[in-house]
């Protein structure tokens, strides 16, 4: 079973790996200089180099040779990446704000990775993504509060609540569809939100105090030194928090990458005939809800641990908005596609101030033109694959 | 409770209904020609209000003075406006993507609408703080036992309903009516039938927009504040009132309109602790009734054929 | 067990105030071939789509082998052994063709959510094995076409889409094929070469029985052994392709004369 489509050489004549690791490599520093960028004229000359770069770096082959070496190489790949983060995280180290920022675009990505199980995948768009992270936020809140559970199973816990008032939804969500369905969840958004602004017990329009993440007696808002250099606390946030967006990365992939995978791709495409061929189309309708759902409840525990305070304005209808224009932007289906999202509709506004006040207009803007002009997203979905490297002879 | 507060609780519950049915028609009108959801509908309706406001200010410069002449400018200017930006956002954003997947068409007016609702907060003057609409309306009332029935609610009710009577007459009774049937029934046989088919469209959509800007400015008249954020709520509670009535069908959509209305009047009557849960309540009642009756009280045509 | 594979019995099934099935009575034997003709709209696809779950009848029975399917879901009656084809290919375009035919084989795939996410290594035996098994199929009908098992569907012509609806329902090794129309759309020399297809598939396997709803009356004469005729909701007539071509009836059918 040799792999044929693996070509020995690829960009520029040189080895698949080599390129992959310089990619990787690459993306790495830019990643670091871009988080560490102060000046607007230095954010705006770097958005402006990795959209050119992108654009002429595609247009000579780049993705064809990065997708061979993910095919062939994938452990190294992996690993790379891997890498790549946890240099990004210790050579961020004593910043606060970066560090900050980070973490935010790892959860977020974390939630649109389940929101494009739910949509990219089984075709059930969710617009209360942003109230199911506030879910496991709020839970968070609660448990670290008021009771003595360790705040490793508070992540779960966050997870578990979201998926039981997801359960609520279930009915409504699994028995209709398109349109329909989504009504329920903009509804269920709308719903939670004023919920949350009437409720005494929960805070009102103020919110409530989170405790912090704590892990075998280390607390995470102090600050780990490191060969001698003491550690913005955030280190500790941004490294659960990567963990967390890898963890839910591979298992999405996985699941793409599965019968379950195909379920749900067919349970899209056309659920009359997925049914005439025995799938069950509600048992995998409950899968993909519940999965994403779980996935935005624990990224939520986590955030509300981060930032230490919550209140409803930071889950409202709009931020559910964002997470779908996330999963559209990068490519329905497409993994990758959700990180690059994630990366560029989190950090875009944060490190460039002037627009953080156009944020809903600009990505609402960008989403118009994507779905006018380029529907299948900035990293298109391949056709699927289960193993990667398995292309059997033919 | 005494009679008073319950008929404060009905005038002002008939008052939401016939609102939400403005907009709830829109939505079916829409559906009913070219089978999409346009959810930027109650963003345009905010436009309308707000272009209502811009003309107040106008007419005010200008010296007029007389009330009732306002409130002819304001609703004149208003709703041909807001009419030609509905048919706008069907000729660029709606059409283009008929033959993507029906979801598209939801999202990109969905972002519309969150684009049109953040420019009017940023680029309107002051436009992130509420504005005073003007109450041009007489504001005599008549007790009635106990509660006092103010004429400008009788007014906007009346108008309202007219309204909703003529949009109904227009369509089951005009010419124009009989063609915006036709392609909702069947696009290809209406075009062979040598009707101007995207023509159509766009006076549809110009049409829900206009009963949508006169909801906007009855909204403004009663509340007497008009607000960047009033589209989402109006809009989504449209949407769902059309939807509870079965969407595409003009007479589902006035039901579920004074349906709504009349949950959150119940939530507000019901949970008199607790009035601020009124939008929680109803909300959860549509969502609960969807639980029920997938495709609302009214079946919609089913159109997967086999 | 008598030799009948499918039987219906007064099978009725009503839209609003409109009969699309009238009392229909029709039996199926192991092995056979069976030609469903009618005028359009006379109820032939609705009596698939009964059958196969998607409406449930307004009246009447369904069996099949030995067990009573009428009114079960699309699943159960997947299960007990019915696959079909659709008149409107219904492959999933994007998907590739061994995609398109791992959909038809659910029933033989693991699909637990452990297994799919952990077990990596016994997954990707199943899908080894699957591959093989798809590809054996699709060779049966085109050595070419199996050596674009990862293209998408949606990139192939209509004769080569029909093949792959015939093999996703074929994979899953049905006792009855039901195939909606399969010259739909296709051009003269492409439905001579379906038809032999469907004979070679035949003969491949010897117990499978096949209903076969068609216009193209060369179709039907090539290839039933017995044939059905419907007349709004009816059964008009029934017999071999020559005795239905004889009759009168079915020719007053046909041609709308009385």
């Amino acid at each position: 079973m040799t792999d044929k489509t693996t070509p020995k050489s690829g960009w520029l004549g040189l080895p698949p790996l080599a390129v992959g690791l310089g990619a990787v490599a690459a993306t790495a520093v830019y990643g670091w200089l871009f988080l560490l960028a102060e000046s607007e004229i230095a954010v705006l000359g770097l958005v402006a180099l990795a959209a050119l770069g992108g654009w002429a770096l595609g247009r000579t082959g780049l993705p064809d040779t990065l997708d061979a070496a993910m095919r062939g190489h994938g452990r190294s790949m992996n690993g790379a990446i891997l890498l790549g983060l946890l240099a990004v995280i210790f050579l961020l180290g004593e910043e606060h704000f970066p560090l900050l920022m980070l973490t935010t675009m790892l959860l977020y990505m974390t939630v649109a990775l389940g929101l494009n199980v739910q949509f990219g995948l089984t075709g059930m768009v969710n617009f209360a993504g942003a109230a199911f992270f506030g879910m496991g936020a709020y839970t968070a809140a609660v448990l670290t509060a008021h009771s003595a559970v360790p705040p490793l199973l508070i992540l779960v816990a966050g997870g578990v609540i979201a998926a039981a008032i997801g359960f609520l939804l279930i009915v409504p969500v699994v028995r209709t569809a398109g349109h329909y369905s989504a009504v329920v969840t903009i509804a269920f958004g709308v719903l939670f939100k004023t919920f949350l602004e009437v409720n005494d017990v929960l805070g009102g329009p103020q919110g409530l105090m989170v405790g912090p993440m704590k892990l075998f007696g280390w607390d995470f808002n102090s600050s780990p030194v490191l060969l001698g250099v003491e550690m913005s606390f955030y280190v500790n946030y941004a490294l659960l928090g990567g963990g967390l967006a890898v963890l839910a990365f591979v298992l999405t992939q996985r699941l793409e990458r599965s019968w379950l995978g195909l379920t749900l791709d067919s349970v899209r495409l056309d659920e009359t005939a997925s049914a005439c061929f025995g799938l069950n189309v509600v048992r995998a309708k409950v899968l993909a809800f519940t999965f994403g759902n779980v996935l935005a409840g624990v990224a939520g525990a986590l955030y509300g641990m981060m930032i230490s305070f919550i209140a409803p304005n930071s889950f409202t209808f709009a931020d559910s908005l964002l997470m779908v224009s996330i999963v559209l932007l990068g490519g329905l289906g497409s993994l990758w596609g959700t990180a690059l999202a994630a990366a560029i509709v989190v950090l875009l506004p944060e490190k460039l101030q002037i627009l953080q006040e156009y944020r809903f207009l600009l990505f609402s803007g960008l989403v118009i033109l994507m779905l006018l002009f380029r529907p299948q997203g900035l990293l298109p979905r391949k056709v699927r694959s289960y193993f990667p490297s398995w292309r059997p002879q033919q | 409770m005494d009679i008073g507060l319950l008929g404060q609780y009905l005038a002002n519950g008939v008052m939401l209904g016939t609102m939400y049915a403005l907009v709830a028609v829109g939505f079916t009108l829409f559906f009913g020609v070219l089978d999409v959801i346009k959810f930027s509908h109650g963003d345009v309706l905010m436009l309308g209000s707000f272009t209502g406001f811009t003309v107040y200010i106008g007419v005010l410069a200008m010296g007029i003075e007389n009330p009732w002449l306002m409130i002819a400018v304001i609703l004149i200017v208003s709703i041909t406006t807001t009419a030609a930006v509905g048919a706008l956002i069907a000729r660029y954003l709606v059409l283009p993507l008929k033959s993507a997947p029906p979801l598209n068409i939801l999202l990109i007016t969905l972002m519309l609408g969150t684009a049109i609702r953040e420019a009017v907060r940023l680029f309107y003057p002051d436009g992130s703080n509420p504005k005073n609409f003007p109450a041009l309306l007489p504001t005599a009332s008549v007790d009635l036992g106990g509660f006092a029935l103010r004429a400008d609610s009788v007014i906007l009710v009346g108008a309202g309903i007219a309204v909703i009577i003529g949009l109904n007459l227009l369509i089951n009774r005009t010419r124009l009516g009989l063609a915006i049937r036709a392609v909702a029934q069947d696009e290809e046989t209406a075009k062979i039938m040598g009707i101007n088919y995207t023509l159509i469209v766009l006076v549809t959509f110009a049409i829900g927009s206009g009963a949508a800007a006169f909801a906007g400015i009855m909204n403004g008249l009663y509340y007497n504040e008009v607000n960047f954020g009033m589209g989402l709520l109006l809009g989504l509670i449209g949407f769902s009132a059309a939807i509870i009535g079965g969407l595409g069908n003009i007479y589902g959509a006035i039901l579920g309109g004074f349906l709504f209305a009349g949950l959150q009047t119940v939530g507000a009557v019901a949970l008199p602790f607790a009035s601020a849960y009124k939008d929680v309540f109803a909300f959860g009642v549509v969502i609960a009734l969807m639980a029920w009756k997938p495709t609302g009280l009214i079946a919609e045509r089913s159109s997967d054929r086999v | 067990m008598s030799d009948a594979l499918l039987e219906f019995e007064g099978l009725g099934k009503s839209f609003g105030g409109v009969r699309a099935l009238d009392g229909l009575d029709m039996r199926v034997k192991r092995g056979e071939i069976l030609g469903l003709i009618g005028p359009n709209g006379s109820g032939k696809t609705t009596s698939f789509n009964v059958v196969t779950g998607i409406y449930s009848p307004s009246q009447g029975r369904v069996r099949f082998d030995g067990q009573d399917i009428t009114g079960l879901s699309a699943r159960k009656v997947y299960e007990a052994g019915i696959a079909r084809t659709f008149q409107r290919s219904r492959l999933c375009l994007p998907l590739s063709i061994f995609d398109n035919i791992m959909i038809g084989n659910h029933a033989r795939l693991d699909n637990g959510l452990w297994f799919n996410l952990i077990r990596r290594g016994a997954l990707r035996r199943q899908v080894e094995e699957g591959y093989d098994k798809a590809r054996e199929l699709v060779a049966g009908f085109s050595r070419e076409l199996a050596g674009r098992m990862f293209e998408p569907v949606g990139a192939l012509p209509m004769i080569e889409r029909r093949r792959i609806e015939i093999c996703r329902a074929l994979v899953s090794g049905p006792k009855l094929l039901l195939l909606d129309e399969p010259s739909a759309g296709m051009t003269h020399d492409e439905t001579a070469q379906l038809m032999d297809d469907i004979l070679a598939v035949r003969d491949r396997m010897d117990d499978l029985s096949i209903i076969i709803i068609e216009h193209e009356m060369g179709v039907i004469e090539r290839l039933t052994d017995h044939c059905v005729v419907l007349s709004y909701g009816r059964k008009i007539s029934e017999g071999s392709y020559a005795q239905i071509a004889a009759d009168p009836e079915v020719q007053s059918a046909y041609l709308g004369v009385d």
